[in-house]
Protein backbone atom coordinates (compact mmCIF):
# COMPACT_ATOMS: atom_id res chain seq x y z
CA UNK A 1 0.00 0.00 0.00
CA UNK A 2 0.78 3.26 -0.24
CA UNK A 3 2.85 5.82 2.16
CA UNK A 4 -0.08 7.92 3.89
CA UNK A 5 3.48 10.28 3.59
CA UNK A 6 4.18 12.37 0.39
CA UNK A 7 6.31 14.53 -0.22
CA UNK A 8 3.64 17.88 0.18
CA UNK A 9 2.78 16.26 3.71
CA UNK A 10 6.38 15.52 4.94
CA UNK A 11 7.25 19.42 3.74
CA UNK A 12 4.15 20.59 6.02
CA UNK A 13 5.60 18.19 9.20
CA UNK A 14 9.05 19.74 8.99
CA UNK A 15 7.32 23.53 9.02
CA UNK A 16 5.19 22.04 12.08
CA UNK A 17 8.38 20.63 13.60
CA UNK A 18 10.50 23.39 12.82
CA UNK A 19 13.32 21.28 11.10
CA UNK A 20 15.20 22.07 8.05
CA UNK A 21 15.97 19.60 5.68
CA UNK A 22 18.44 18.99 2.82
CA UNK A 23 16.18 17.35 -0.62
CA UNK A 24 18.04 14.45 0.24
CA UNK A 25 17.42 14.04 3.33
CA UNK A 26 14.16 14.36 2.69
CA UNK A 27 14.18 11.55 0.00
CA UNK A 28 15.74 9.13 2.62
CA UNK A 29 12.77 10.25 5.71
CA UNK A 30 10.04 9.52 2.98
CA UNK A 31 11.29 6.08 2.40
CA UNK A 32 12.53 5.39 6.22
CA UNK A 33 8.58 6.69 7.15
CA UNK A 34 6.84 4.57 4.70
CA UNK A 35 8.68 1.34 6.09
CA UNK A 36 7.49 2.17 9.37
CA UNK A 37 4.20 3.56 9.12
CA UNK A 38 3.79 0.27 6.79
CA UNK A 39 4.27 -1.77 10.06
CA UNK A 40 1.96 0.15 11.68
CA UNK A 41 -1.01 -1.62 9.90
CA UNK A 42 -0.50 -4.45 11.76
CA UNK A 43 -2.58 -2.44 14.73
CA UNK A 44 -5.63 -2.57 12.75
CA UNK A 45 -5.91 -6.56 13.37
CA UNK A 46 -6.64 -5.24 16.99
CA UNK A 47 -10.10 -4.77 18.22
CA UNK A 48 -9.82 -1.96 20.51
CA UNK A 49 -13.45 -0.93 20.50
CA UNK A 50 -14.18 -1.90 24.44
CA UNK A 51 -10.76 -0.50 25.32
CA UNK A 52 -10.27 2.91 27.24
CA UNK A 53 -6.71 4.44 26.15
CA UNK A 54 -4.02 4.03 28.61
CA UNK A 55 -2.19 7.08 28.31
CA UNK A 56 0.38 6.63 30.81
CA UNK A 57 2.15 2.88 32.55
CA UNK A 58 0.63 3.65 35.97
CA UNK A 59 -3.29 4.04 36.67
CA UNK A 60 -1.95 6.20 39.60
CA UNK A 61 -3.44 9.77 38.46
CA UNK A 62 -0.71 12.36 39.89
CA UNK A 63 1.40 12.95 43.06
CA UNK A 64 0.15 16.43 44.18
CA UNK A 65 2.82 18.63 46.22
CA UNK A 66 1.94 20.34 49.44
CA UNK A 67 0.28 23.62 48.67
CA UNK A 68 2.96 25.63 50.92
CA UNK A 69 5.20 28.66 50.66
CA UNK A 70 8.78 27.38 49.98
CA UNK A 71 11.90 28.70 48.34
CA UNK A 72 12.78 28.51 44.98
CA UNK A 73 16.82 27.63 44.81
CA UNK A 74 16.56 27.25 40.86
CA UNK A 75 15.52 31.03 40.08
CA UNK A 76 17.65 32.33 37.43
CA UNK A 77 19.62 28.82 36.89
CA UNK A 78 19.62 28.30 33.18
CA UNK A 79 20.10 31.70 32.11
CA UNK A 80 23.88 31.18 31.63
CA UNK A 81 23.36 29.32 28.87
CA UNK A 82 21.63 31.73 26.84
CA UNK A 83 23.53 32.88 23.74
CA UNK A 84 22.74 36.47 24.23
CA UNK A 85 21.80 38.25 26.97
CA UNK A 86 20.55 41.29 29.15
CA UNK A 87 20.57 41.12 32.93
CA UNK A 88 18.46 37.78 32.91
CA UNK A 89 16.77 38.12 30.16
CA UNK A 90 17.27 36.20 26.72
CA UNK A 91 17.97 38.23 24.25
CA UNK A 92 16.15 37.37 20.40
CA UNK A 93 16.02 38.23 17.14
CA UNK A 94 12.46 40.04 16.03
CA UNK A 95 9.63 37.82 16.14
CA UNK A 96 7.85 39.79 13.59
CA UNK A 97 9.49 41.22 10.70
CA UNK B 1 46.69 -3.94 44.43
CA UNK B 2 43.18 -4.18 44.24
CA UNK B 3 41.78 -5.19 40.87
CA UNK B 4 39.44 -2.83 39.42
CA UNK B 5 37.43 -5.50 38.09
CA UNK B 6 36.37 -7.33 41.17
CA UNK B 7 35.28 -4.72 42.89
CA UNK B 8 31.66 -4.22 43.51
CA UNK B 9 29.87 -2.07 45.71
CA UNK B 10 29.55 -3.82 48.51
CA UNK B 11 33.05 -5.27 48.82
CA UNK B 12 34.58 -1.98 48.03
CA UNK B 13 33.12 -0.53 51.12
CA UNK B 14 34.26 -3.66 53.20
CA UNK B 15 38.21 -3.16 51.82
CA UNK B 16 37.53 0.53 52.18
CA UNK B 17 36.26 -0.27 56.24
CA UNK B 18 39.08 -2.80 56.55
CA UNK B 19 41.64 0.67 55.10
CA UNK B 20 42.92 -1.89 52.72
CA UNK B 21 42.80 1.44 50.27
CA UNK B 22 41.61 4.48 50.33
CA UNK B 23 38.53 6.14 48.56
CA UNK B 24 40.96 8.53 46.86
CA UNK B 25 43.44 6.16 46.03
CA UNK B 26 40.72 3.91 43.89
CA UNK B 27 39.29 7.25 42.24
CA UNK B 28 42.75 7.88 41.27
CA UNK B 29 42.81 4.42 39.87
CA UNK B 30 39.72 4.32 38.22
CA UNK B 31 41.00 7.52 36.15
CA UNK B 32 44.17 6.30 35.49
CA UNK B 33 42.83 3.00 34.08
CA UNK B 34 39.92 5.00 32.33
CA UNK B 35 42.79 7.17 30.16
CA UNK B 36 44.47 3.75 29.28
CA UNK B 37 41.76 2.04 28.30
CA UNK B 38 38.42 4.06 27.08
CA UNK B 39 40.09 5.11 23.71
CA UNK B 40 39.46 2.12 22.65
CA UNK B 41 36.07 2.06 23.64
CA UNK B 42 34.90 5.54 24.10
CA UNK B 43 32.05 4.63 27.41
CA UNK B 44 32.82 8.14 28.63
CA UNK B 45 32.17 11.49 26.71
CA UNK B 46 33.43 13.75 29.73
CA UNK B 47 35.02 12.88 33.09
CA UNK B 48 34.35 15.03 36.16
CA UNK B 49 38.03 14.08 37.86
CA UNK B 50 38.37 17.18 39.78
CA UNK B 51 34.63 17.36 41.30
CA UNK B 52 35.46 13.41 41.55
CA UNK B 53 38.66 13.57 43.65
CA UNK B 54 36.75 16.07 46.30
CA UNK B 55 34.21 13.09 46.75
CA UNK B 56 36.40 10.71 47.22
CA UNK B 57 38.96 12.86 49.48
CA UNK B 58 35.12 14.03 51.18
CA UNK B 59 34.39 10.17 51.96
CA UNK B 60 37.85 9.72 53.53
CA UNK B 61 37.78 12.25 55.94
CA UNK B 62 34.15 10.56 56.91
CA UNK B 63 36.00 7.50 58.05
CA UNK B 64 38.83 8.97 59.91
CA UNK B 65 36.54 11.29 61.79
CA UNK B 66 34.76 7.71 62.29
CA UNK B 67 31.73 9.72 60.63
CA UNK B 68 28.52 7.91 59.59
CA UNK B 69 28.89 6.86 56.07
CA UNK B 70 26.32 6.91 53.55
CA UNK B 71 25.43 3.78 51.42
CA UNK B 72 27.48 4.83 48.40
CA UNK B 73 30.39 6.29 50.48
CA UNK B 74 33.51 6.47 48.04
CA UNK B 75 31.82 4.53 45.50
CA UNK B 76 33.03 5.39 41.86
CA UNK B 77 30.27 5.57 39.47
CA UNK B 78 29.33 6.31 36.02
CA UNK B 79 26.38 8.19 34.93
CA UNK B 80 24.43 8.44 31.62
CA UNK B 81 25.01 11.52 29.80
CA UNK B 82 21.14 13.02 29.63
CA UNK B 83 21.08 13.22 33.32
CA UNK B 84 22.20 16.73 34.85
CA UNK B 85 24.55 17.07 37.18
CA UNK B 86 24.86 20.88 37.77
CA UNK B 87 28.18 22.55 36.25
CA UNK B 88 28.59 19.96 34.03
CA UNK B 89 27.70 19.60 30.54
CA UNK B 90 24.60 17.32 29.41
CA UNK B 91 24.83 16.82 25.92
CA UNK B 92 22.35 13.77 25.56
CA UNK B 93 24.97 12.59 22.76
CA UNK B 94 23.48 15.99 20.71
CA UNK B 95 25.03 18.56 18.96
CA UNK B 96 22.04 20.82 19.76
CA UNK B 97 23.52 20.34 23.47
CA UNK B 98 27.31 20.25 22.99
CA UNK B 99 27.64 23.58 24.53
CA UNK B 100 24.95 23.22 27.30
CA UNK B 101 26.05 23.55 31.36
CA UNK B 102 23.69 22.07 33.91
CA UNK B 103 21.61 24.55 35.68
CA UNK B 104 21.39 21.80 38.41
CA UNK B 105 21.32 18.28 39.78
CA UNK B 106 18.77 15.75 38.56
CA UNK B 107 16.98 14.34 41.62
CA UNK B 108 18.76 11.05 40.57
CA UNK B 109 22.08 12.45 41.49
CA UNK B 110 21.55 14.82 44.31
CA UNK B 111 20.68 11.34 45.89
CA UNK B 112 23.83 9.47 44.92
CA UNK B 113 25.86 12.74 45.87
CA UNK B 114 24.04 12.67 49.47
CA UNK B 115 25.36 9.34 49.81
CA UNK B 116 28.44 9.75 49.61
CA UNK B 117 29.19 8.52 45.52
CA UNK B 118 31.93 9.32 43.33
CA UNK B 119 31.06 10.68 40.20
CA UNK B 120 33.93 9.76 37.55
CA UNK B 121 31.90 11.29 34.34
CA UNK B 122 29.41 10.83 31.74
CA UNK B 123 28.87 8.07 29.55
CA UNK B 124 28.15 7.97 25.88
CA UNK B 125 24.51 7.12 24.40
CA UNK B 126 22.33 7.42 21.42
CA UNK B 127 21.45 10.57 20.62
CA UNK B 128 18.46 11.73 22.80
CA UNK B 129 18.73 7.87 24.06
CA UNK B 130 17.12 6.93 20.84
CA UNK B 131 18.32 3.97 19.56
CA UNK B 132 19.82 0.70 20.29
CA UNK B 133 23.29 0.68 19.53
CA UNK B 134 24.85 4.10 20.62
CA UNK B 135 25.99 4.76 16.96
CA UNK B 136 23.22 7.35 17.01
CA UNK B 137 25.46 9.56 19.33
CA UNK B 138 26.68 12.71 17.88
CA UNK B 139 30.55 11.75 19.14
CA UNK B 140 30.93 8.31 17.38
CA UNK B 141 30.00 4.86 19.07
CA UNK B 142 30.93 3.34 21.96
CA UNK B 143 32.59 -0.62 21.43
CA UNK B 144 31.38 -3.32 22.93
CA UNK B 145 34.78 -4.43 25.61
CA UNK B 146 33.97 -8.25 24.57
CA UNK B 147 34.81 -7.51 20.77
CA UNK B 148 35.71 -4.19 19.42
CA UNK B 149 33.96 -4.69 16.32
CA UNK B 150 30.29 -5.37 17.83
CA UNK B 151 28.04 -2.58 19.47
CA UNK B 152 27.66 -2.40 23.19
CA UNK B 153 23.36 -1.89 22.39
CA UNK B 154 21.89 1.12 23.65
CA UNK B 155 20.85 3.74 24.33
CA UNK B 156 22.84 3.67 27.22
CA UNK B 157 25.62 2.25 25.76
CA UNK B 158 28.66 3.94 27.60
CA UNK B 159 27.30 3.22 30.96
CA UNK B 160 27.14 -0.43 30.27
CA UNK B 161 30.66 -0.87 28.20
CA UNK B 162 31.82 0.93 31.74
CA UNK B 163 30.83 -1.35 34.09
CA UNK B 164 31.59 -4.32 31.82
CA UNK B 165 35.33 -3.11 31.36
CA UNK B 166 36.10 -1.72 34.50
CA UNK B 167 36.05 1.70 34.15
CA UNK B 168 33.22 2.11 37.13
CA UNK B 169 32.07 -0.17 39.97
CA UNK B 170 28.54 0.57 39.03
CA UNK B 171 26.65 3.24 36.33
CA UNK B 172 23.35 5.42 36.07
CA UNK B 173 21.56 4.47 32.93
CA UNK B 174 17.87 5.54 31.69
CA UNK B 175 15.54 2.70 29.92
CA UNK B 176 12.30 3.75 27.69
CA UNK B 177 11.91 0.87 25.43
CA UNK B 178 15.25 -1.25 27.15
CA UNK B 179 18.31 1.48 26.83
CA UNK B 180 19.69 -0.42 30.12
CA UNK B 181 18.49 -4.03 29.72
CA UNK B 182 18.96 -4.59 26.40
CA UNK B 183 23.05 -2.88 26.58
CA UNK B 184 23.33 -5.24 29.79
CA UNK B 185 22.40 -8.02 28.21
CA UNK B 186 25.25 -6.99 25.31
CA UNK B 187 28.10 -6.52 28.06
CA UNK B 188 27.47 -8.59 30.21
CA UNK B 189 26.25 -6.44 33.13
CA UNK B 190 23.26 -6.52 35.03
CA UNK B 191 20.81 -3.94 33.85
CA UNK B 192 17.67 -2.57 35.55
CA UNK B 193 14.51 -0.64 34.67
CA UNK B 194 12.31 0.07 37.88
CA UNK B 195 9.18 0.38 37.94
CA UNK B 196 7.32 3.52 36.26
CA UNK B 197 7.41 5.75 39.13
CA UNK B 198 9.76 4.85 41.55
CA UNK B 199 12.64 7.00 40.47
CA UNK B 200 12.12 10.70 40.03
CA UNK B 201 12.70 11.77 36.33
CA UNK B 202 13.42 15.43 37.45
CA UNK B 203 16.96 16.52 35.74
CA UNK B 204 16.41 13.84 33.11
CA UNK B 205 16.56 14.95 29.66
CA UNK B 206 13.00 13.52 28.74
CA UNK B 207 12.57 11.34 25.96
CA UNK B 208 8.90 9.69 26.16
CA UNK B 209 7.90 11.17 29.28
CA UNK B 210 5.10 8.25 30.19
CA UNK B 211 8.05 5.71 29.40
CA UNK B 212 11.41 6.89 30.99
CA UNK B 213 12.93 5.82 33.90
CA UNK B 214 16.42 6.07 35.47
CA UNK B 215 17.73 2.90 36.87
CA UNK B 216 21.32 0.79 37.87
CA UNK B 217 23.74 -0.94 35.87
CA UNK B 218 26.30 -3.18 38.08
CA UNK B 219 28.42 -6.38 38.24
CA UNK B 220 25.86 -8.35 40.57
CA UNK B 221 22.13 -8.07 41.69
CA UNK B 222 23.44 -7.42 44.98
CA UNK B 223 24.33 -3.66 43.87
CA UNK B 224 21.91 -3.36 41.53
CA UNK B 225 19.77 -3.05 44.46
CA UNK B 226 21.96 -1.00 46.65
CA UNK B 227 22.18 1.62 43.95
CA UNK B 228 18.20 1.22 42.78
CA UNK B 229 17.80 1.75 47.16
CA UNK B 230 20.11 5.14 46.40
CA UNK B 231 18.33 6.74 44.16
CA UNK B 232 14.48 5.46 44.58
CA UNK B 233 11.30 7.67 46.68
CA UNK B 234 8.60 10.11 45.24
CA UNK B 235 9.67 13.41 44.65
CA UNK B 236 8.01 16.61 44.85
CA UNK B 237 9.62 17.76 41.49
CA UNK B 238 7.98 14.98 39.56
CA UNK B 239 4.64 14.67 39.67
CA UNK B 240 4.80 10.76 38.18
CA UNK B 241 6.25 9.57 41.23
CA UNK B 242 4.17 7.21 43.43
CA UNK B 243 3.74 8.50 47.05
CA UNK B 244 2.53 5.57 47.91
CA UNK B 245 5.28 3.09 46.77
CA UNK B 246 7.14 1.17 49.96
CA UNK B 247 9.60 -1.04 49.90
CA UNK B 248 10.88 -3.47 52.83
CA UNK B 249 14.59 -4.83 53.71
CA UNK B 250 14.08 -7.35 51.26
CA UNK B 251 14.82 -5.37 48.43
CA UNK B 252 18.61 -5.15 49.54
CA UNK B 253 18.97 -8.47 51.82
CA UNK B 254 16.41 -11.12 50.06
CA UNK B 255 15.31 -14.18 51.71
CA UNK B 256 17.03 -16.45 49.10
CA UNK B 257 14.68 -19.24 50.59
CA UNK B 258 11.52 -17.71 50.31
CA UNK B 259 13.04 -16.85 46.81
CA UNK B 260 12.71 -20.71 46.41
CA UNK B 261 8.69 -20.25 46.82
CA UNK B 262 8.38 -17.69 43.82
CA UNK B 263 6.21 -18.81 40.90
CA UNK B 264 7.75 -18.05 37.29
CA UNK B 265 6.06 -17.36 33.66
CA UNK B 266 7.64 -18.37 31.00
CA UNK B 267 5.73 -16.45 27.75
CA UNK B 268 4.97 -18.40 24.90
CA UNK B 269 4.93 -15.73 22.94
CA UNK B 270 9.21 -14.51 24.01
CA UNK B 271 10.40 -18.20 22.72
CA UNK B 272 8.87 -18.57 19.21
CA UNK B 273 9.37 -17.13 16.14
CA UNK B 274 12.69 -17.23 13.47
CA UNK B 275 13.92 -13.86 15.22
CA UNK B 276 15.26 -15.55 18.64
CA UNK B 277 19.02 -16.78 17.67
CA UNK B 278 19.60 -20.21 19.23
CA UNK B 279 22.70 -18.96 21.23
CA UNK B 280 19.89 -16.75 23.46
CA UNK B 281 17.34 -19.62 23.27
CA UNK B 282 19.90 -22.32 24.60
CA UNK B 283 21.38 -19.38 27.57
CA UNK B 284 17.91 -18.58 28.11
CA UNK B 285 16.87 -22.35 28.53
CA UNK B 286 19.69 -23.28 30.90
CA UNK B 287 18.78 -20.64 33.61
CA UNK B 288 14.88 -22.13 33.29
CA UNK B 289 16.70 -25.54 33.79
CA UNK B 290 18.70 -23.73 36.91
CA UNK B 291 15.62 -22.31 38.53
CA UNK B 292 13.96 -25.55 38.23
CA UNK B 293 16.57 -27.99 39.50
CA UNK B 294 16.39 -26.01 42.01
CA UNK B 295 13.14 -26.53 42.87
CA UNK B 296 11.14 -23.55 41.26
CA UNK B 297 7.83 -23.94 39.64
CA UNK B 298 7.79 -22.55 36.38
CA UNK B 299 4.29 -22.25 34.27
CA UNK B 300 3.81 -21.66 30.67
CA UNK B 301 1.81 -18.74 30.45
CA UNK B 302 0.55 -16.35 27.32
CA UNK B 303 0.81 -12.78 26.59
CA UNK B 304 -1.39 -12.36 23.68
CA UNK B 305 -0.64 -9.00 22.67
CA UNK B 306 3.21 -8.96 22.48
CA UNK B 307 3.50 -9.28 18.88
CA UNK B 308 1.67 -5.68 18.71
CA UNK B 309 3.83 -3.93 21.55
CA UNK B 310 6.58 -2.94 18.99
CA UNK B 311 4.01 -0.40 16.73
CA UNK B 312 2.09 0.55 19.68
CA UNK B 313 5.56 1.82 21.19
CA UNK B 314 6.86 3.86 18.06
CA UNK B 315 3.68 5.38 17.83
CA UNK B 316 3.72 6.59 21.46
CA UNK B 317 7.65 7.19 21.93
CA UNK B 318 7.51 9.70 18.67
CA UNK B 319 4.45 11.56 19.80
CA UNK B 320 5.86 11.82 23.29
CA UNK B 321 9.67 12.65 22.02
CA UNK B 322 8.26 15.29 19.28
CA UNK B 323 6.30 17.40 21.92
CA UNK B 324 9.76 16.87 24.64
CA UNK B 325 12.29 17.90 22.19
CA UNK B 326 10.21 20.96 21.24
CA UNK B 327 12.49 22.80 23.84
CA UNK B 328 15.78 22.78 22.08
CA UNK B 329 15.52 25.62 19.74
CA UNK B 330 18.93 26.39 19.54
CA UNK B 331 17.92 29.47 22.27
CA UNK B 332 17.44 28.29 25.21
CA UNK B 333 20.03 25.42 25.82
CA UNK B 334 22.40 27.64 24.12
CA UNK B 335 23.65 28.11 20.08
CA UNK B 336 25.33 25.38 18.02
CA UNK B 337 28.60 26.55 16.85
CA UNK B 338 28.93 27.60 13.24
CA UNK B 339 25.66 27.62 12.10
CA UNK B 340 24.98 30.80 9.89
CA UNK B 341 22.01 32.68 11.29
CA UNK B 342 23.31 35.63 9.51
CA UNK B 343 20.12 38.52 10.08
CA UNK B 344 17.83 35.74 10.33
CA UNK B 345 14.48 35.87 12.59
CA UNK B 346 13.60 33.47 15.05
CA UNK B 347 12.12 31.27 12.78
CA UNK B 348 14.93 30.90 10.66
CA UNK B 349 17.17 30.26 13.48
CA UNK B 350 14.99 27.36 14.70
CA UNK B 351 14.84 25.90 11.44
CA UNK B 352 18.25 25.92 11.03
CA UNK B 353 19.44 25.38 14.60
CA UNK B 354 17.12 22.12 14.79
CA UNK B 355 18.38 20.80 11.04
CA UNK B 356 21.81 21.20 11.85
CA UNK B 357 21.79 19.80 15.98
CA UNK B 358 19.36 16.88 15.86
CA UNK B 359 21.02 13.84 13.98
CA UNK B 360 19.10 11.34 11.59
CA UNK B 361 17.17 9.56 14.27
CA UNK B 362 16.15 12.48 16.45
CA UNK B 363 14.82 13.97 13.29
CA UNK B 364 12.96 10.50 12.05
CA UNK B 365 10.94 10.82 15.41
CA UNK B 366 10.26 14.13 15.36
CA UNK B 367 8.82 13.61 12.07
CA UNK B 368 6.76 10.39 12.97
CA UNK B 369 5.55 12.01 16.19
CA UNK B 370 4.46 15.26 14.62
CA UNK B 371 2.68 13.23 12.00
CA UNK B 372 0.79 10.30 14.79
CA UNK B 373 -0.62 13.44 16.54
CA UNK B 374 -1.42 15.60 13.84
CA UNK B 375 -5.07 16.81 12.69
CA UNK B 376 -6.54 13.97 10.32
CA UNK B 377 -4.26 11.42 11.83
CA UNK B 378 -4.50 10.87 15.69
CA UNK B 379 -6.91 8.85 15.50
CA UNK B 380 -5.58 6.10 13.12
CA UNK B 381 -2.18 5.86 15.18
CA UNK B 382 -2.09 7.84 18.27
CA UNK B 383 -5.24 6.79 19.96
CA UNK B 384 -4.99 3.60 18.35
CA UNK B 385 -1.73 3.01 19.94
CA UNK B 386 -3.02 4.10 23.43
CA UNK B 387 -5.85 1.65 23.09
CA UNK B 388 -3.33 -1.27 22.36
CA UNK B 389 -1.03 -0.07 25.50
CA UNK B 390 -4.05 -0.51 27.50
CA UNK B 391 -4.40 -4.19 25.83
CA UNK B 392 -0.59 -5.51 26.55
CA UNK B 393 -0.80 -4.45 30.35
CA UNK B 394 -4.30 -5.85 30.65
CA UNK B 395 -1.95 -8.94 29.57
CA UNK B 396 0.38 -8.49 32.06
CA UNK B 397 -2.37 -7.66 34.41
CA UNK B 398 -3.91 -11.08 34.00
CA UNK B 399 -0.51 -13.13 34.12
CA UNK B 400 0.62 -11.95 37.30
CA UNK B 401 -2.92 -13.73 38.79
CA UNK B 402 -0.76 -16.89 38.10
CA UNK B 403 2.87 -16.13 38.72
CA UNK B 404 5.03 -13.72 40.55
CA UNK B 405 7.29 -13.45 37.96
CA UNK B 406 8.00 -14.15 34.92
CA UNK B 407 11.26 -14.96 32.67
CA UNK B 408 12.10 -13.87 29.02
CA UNK B 409 15.10 -13.51 26.79
CA UNK B 410 16.49 -9.95 26.96
CA UNK B 411 17.27 -9.64 23.29
CA UNK B 412 16.75 -11.87 20.08
CA UNK B 413 20.41 -11.89 19.68
CA UNK B 414 23.70 -11.26 21.04
CA UNK B 415 25.67 -8.10 20.20
CA UNK B 416 25.86 -7.02 16.20
CA UNK B 417 28.40 -5.67 14.53
CA UNK B 418 28.99 -1.95 14.24
CA UNK B 419 26.84 -0.79 11.15
CA UNK B 420 25.05 -3.66 10.40
CA UNK B 421 21.77 -2.25 11.40
CA UNK B 422 22.55 1.21 11.08
CA UNK B 423 21.02 1.98 7.66
CA UNK B 424 17.46 0.31 8.66
CA UNK B 425 15.53 2.25 11.33
CA UNK B 426 12.94 -1.02 11.29
CA UNK B 427 15.95 -3.53 11.51
CA UNK B 428 17.15 -1.82 14.70
CA UNK B 429 13.62 -1.24 16.30
CA UNK B 430 12.99 -4.79 16.36
CA UNK B 431 15.84 -5.16 18.86
CA UNK B 432 14.18 -4.47 21.09
CA UNK B 433 11.26 -6.58 20.93
CA UNK B 434 11.38 -8.25 24.12
CA UNK B 435 12.08 -5.05 26.51
CA UNK B 436 9.20 -2.63 24.87
CA UNK B 437 6.58 -4.29 26.69
CA UNK B 438 7.46 -3.66 30.16
CA UNK B 439 7.79 -0.16 28.97
CA UNK B 440 4.63 0.02 28.14
CA UNK B 441 2.98 -1.71 31.01
CA UNK B 442 5.07 0.42 33.83
CA UNK B 443 6.60 -3.14 35.34
CA UNK B 444 10.04 -3.59 36.44
CA UNK B 445 12.53 -5.43 34.83
CA UNK B 446 16.10 -6.84 35.09
CA UNK B 447 18.57 -7.90 32.93
CA UNK B 448 20.88 -10.48 34.39
CA UNK B 449 23.87 -12.34 32.55
CA UNK B 450 23.73 -16.35 31.88
CA UNK B 451 26.59 -17.88 33.69
CA UNK B 452 28.83 -20.14 32.16
CA UNK B 453 28.46 -19.94 28.34
CA UNK B 454 30.79 -19.55 26.17
CA UNK B 455 31.07 -16.55 23.23
CA UNK B 456 29.46 -13.11 24.10
CA UNK B 457 27.15 -12.06 26.85
CA UNK B 458 23.76 -13.53 26.93
CA UNK B 459 21.45 -11.90 29.56
CA UNK B 460 17.85 -13.43 30.52
CA UNK B 461 15.15 -10.69 31.74
CA UNK B 462 12.64 -11.18 34.74
CA UNK B 463 9.67 -8.87 35.22
CA UNK B 464 8.15 -8.38 37.92
CA UNK B 465 4.74 -7.09 39.56
CA UNK B 466 4.64 -2.91 40.26
CA UNK B 467 7.34 -2.11 42.80
CA UNK B 468 8.29 -5.81 43.26
CA UNK B 469 11.89 -5.26 42.39
CA UNK B 470 12.79 -7.15 45.54
CA UNK B 471 11.13 -10.08 43.67
CA UNK B 472 13.13 -9.84 40.64
CA UNK B 473 16.43 -8.75 41.92
CA UNK B 474 16.16 -11.43 44.93
CA UNK B 475 15.31 -14.12 42.29
CA UNK B 476 18.32 -13.07 40.45
CA UNK B 477 20.39 -13.23 43.55
CA UNK B 478 19.70 -17.02 43.77
CA UNK B 479 20.55 -17.75 40.69
CA UNK B 480 23.91 -15.86 40.92
CA UNK B 481 23.91 -18.00 43.95
CA UNK B 482 23.38 -21.13 42.35
CA UNK B 483 26.00 -20.86 40.15
CA UNK B 484 29.48 -19.81 41.28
Amino acid sequence: MSSPIDKKTLEHLTQLARIELSAQQEEKLLRDLGKILGHFEELNEVDTTAVAPLAGGTTFMNAFRGDGERENQLHGAGTENFPERSSTFLKIPPVFE
Amino acid sequence: MTLLRDLTIKNFREGLLAKKYSALEIAQAFFSYIKDTDPKIHAYLNLNEKEALQQAEAADVKIAKGEELGTLAGVPLAIKDNMLMKGSPATAGSRILERYISAYDATAIAKLKAEGAVILGKTNLDEFAMGSSTENSAFGPTKNPHDHSRVPGGSSGGSAAAVASSMAIAALGSDTGGSIRQPAAFCGVVGMKPTYGSVSRFGLIALASSLDQIGPFARTTEDAAILFNAIRGADPMDATGDPNASYGPDLTNPDLTAMRGLRVGLPEEYFVGDGLSSEVAAGVDSVVDTLQRAGIKTKKISLPHTKYALSCYYIILPAEASSNLARFDGIRFARIPGVQDGNATLADIYQKQRGTGFGPEPTRRIILGTFVLSSGHYDAYYDKAQRVRALVKRDFDEAFKDVDVILTPVTPTTAFKLGEKADDPLAMYLSDIFTIPVNLAGLPGVSIPVRNISGLPVGFQLIGKPFREADILGLGRLYESLIR
